[in-house]
């Protein structure tokens, strides 16, 4: 598992950004969960292009915790902040720092003008799975998750400290050339059980057109202990969003784009249902959401319009049976909700 | 002494015509023929339009509209612990003018704000403001 790890999460910005900047973008995004509380930690590149014509490698540390509610920071930096080794294996950003391991992953985030710091290893339970060259809207993205890692460590934003040990988490890193805004929106979703003991680990995906009409792709996958129990295909998923939920964001980030994306409405469903049957195996996830933040991202389609990125935190309940093995655990869920 | 908000709006104007000058031109386009007049904190200026955005030291002779409020709830909205719509309601807030010079006014700031999150120079700026705030 180790050497599948090393060979297969390095950072792909340095060959594929400068060989063709236009478009690219590339992230690394850790979900850690702890009883009654979560943190979501990213480091983004995306290729930018200034007036001139010159193109520019624009990073970004998002960080953002949930306890009684959403709260956190997005700081971009300076291109001058960048730094990745030559092993492609550790990103630096300012006086943060993203190191892929042998058996995992260290995370030192520090960002002082936010008040926030921390340093989390998260270490490789499970066998980590690639997904190459989707489409969203004109563009593609690849992506490689590990349904399921270990969480030690400690995060600070202001006077709220949180320690984890032994804690699960989950991650994705992301990396394709297409533009925020163009014809596409996406629910992904990551469901764990609460202790380690219990050995199940799902990660669903759907990808749809921008108004969430239609949907061009879905699947389930899950992962019992390290390896792959059941992965369902598109055909084999059905998903069912009910209600909405009936509170406002807790947060949207950065700050200002609450003056655009004013508003109490949600665009969170009450319920989200996930059925999955294929092979002889069968799976129900109902995820119910609890509260959110919002991550605006200007669209690079039209000037006067946002793409949101919106993160739940609930508890999901999964049951069912996997190659005869019976399923029922209630989890915890990070849902992402893409708006265009 | 803190920088005087006139003078970081024209520089954050300055900053948006040359690193996002599309953006720049939108806010050009909703502002229109509108010359915004601004109290903050008794700091009086006016915004306009035409080619560039000028800033105005001072009282406008004519203003379609006029919003009077302080650097504190500038910053309260930036940093969203408040919405406009409660600062308006609040009184910290306050905005003068026929309906359609006042939507013309908003419609501005949303097109400000647009352009103001895809300039790398911004950041920066609201650091400045917050040095001034009480």
């Amino acid at each position: 598992m180790t050497a599948v790890l090393a060979r297969s999460d390095f950072l792909r910005a340095p060959l594929l950004a400068t060989a063709k900047p236009d478009g690219f973008k590339e992230w690394y995004h850790f979900v850690v969960h702890r009883p009654g509380s979560r943190i979501l930690i990213n480091f983004s590149l995306t290729s930018e292009v200034s007036h001139a014509g010159s193109s520019r490698l624009t990073p970004r540390v998002i960080v953002i915790a949930h306890d009684q509610r959403w709260t956190g920071a997005i700081e971009r930096f300076d291109e001058s902040d960048l730094d990745v080794s030559a092993g492609l294996g550790v990103l630096t950003v300012g006086g943060n720092q993203m190191t892929v391991r042998p058996d995992g992953y260290r995370v030192v985030i520090d960002v002082p003008g936010q008040d926030i710091r921390g340093e989390l290893d998260l270490t490789s339970v499970s066998r980590p799975f690639a997904v190459n060259n989707q489409p969203v809207g004109d563009g593609r993205v690849s992506w490689l998750f590990v349904p399921r890692l270990r969480a030690d460590g400690w995060l600070r934003i202001g006077r709220q400290e949180m320690r984890f040990e032994g804690n699960v988490a989950y991650h994705d890193h992301n990396w394709g050339r297409f533009r925020w805004g163009d014809d596409f929106g996406w629910t992904w979703g990551t469901i764990l059980p609460s202790g380690p003991e219990m050995p199940w680990s799902l990660v669903f995906q759907q990808m749809t057109d921008r108004r969430r009409l239609r949907c061009l792709y879905q699947a389930l996958w899950v992962w019992r202990y390290d390896e792959p129990a059941a992965i369902f295909p598109p055909a084999a998923v059905q998903t069912r969003f009910r209600g909405m939920l009936g509170r406002a964001a807790d947060c949207t980030l950065p700050p200002p784009m609450r003056l655009i994306l004013d508003g109490e409405a949600s665009d969170i469903p009450e319920r989200m249902e996930v059925a999955a049957t294929w092979a002889g195996d069968v799976l129900h996830a109902e995820f119910r959401p609890q509260s959110y933040a919002r991550l605006a991202q200007p669209s690079e389609v039209r000037l006067d319009r946002s793409v949101v990125l919106c993160e739940t935190n609930g508890t999901a309940r999964v049951s069912g049976s996997i190659n005869g093995e019976g399923i029922d655990f209630v989890g915890a869920g990070v849902f992402e909700l893409l708006y265009g | 002494m803190a920088e005087q908000v006139s003078s970081l709006l024209r520089r954050s104007a300055g900053h948006l015509e040359d690193e996002v000058p599309d953006s720049y031109h939108l806010v050009l386009e909703a502002l229109g023929p509108l010359v915004v007049e601004v109290d903050v904190d008794g700091e009086l200026f006016s915004l306009r339009g035409g080619r560039r955005l000028e800033v105005a030291d001072g009282a406008a002779a004519v203003a379609g509209a006029r919003i009077a409020t302080s650097r504190t709830a500038i910053l309260d909205l930036l940093d969203a612990r408040v919405g406009l719509d409660e600062a308006v309601q609040a009184g910290t807030v306050g905005v003068r003018g026929s309906v359609d010079d006042v939507l013309r006014a908003h419609d501005t700031l949303l097109a400000y704000v647009h352009a103001a999150v895809r300039a790398p120079s911004q950041p920066a700026l609201l650091a400045a403001l917050r040095t001034g705030a009480p």
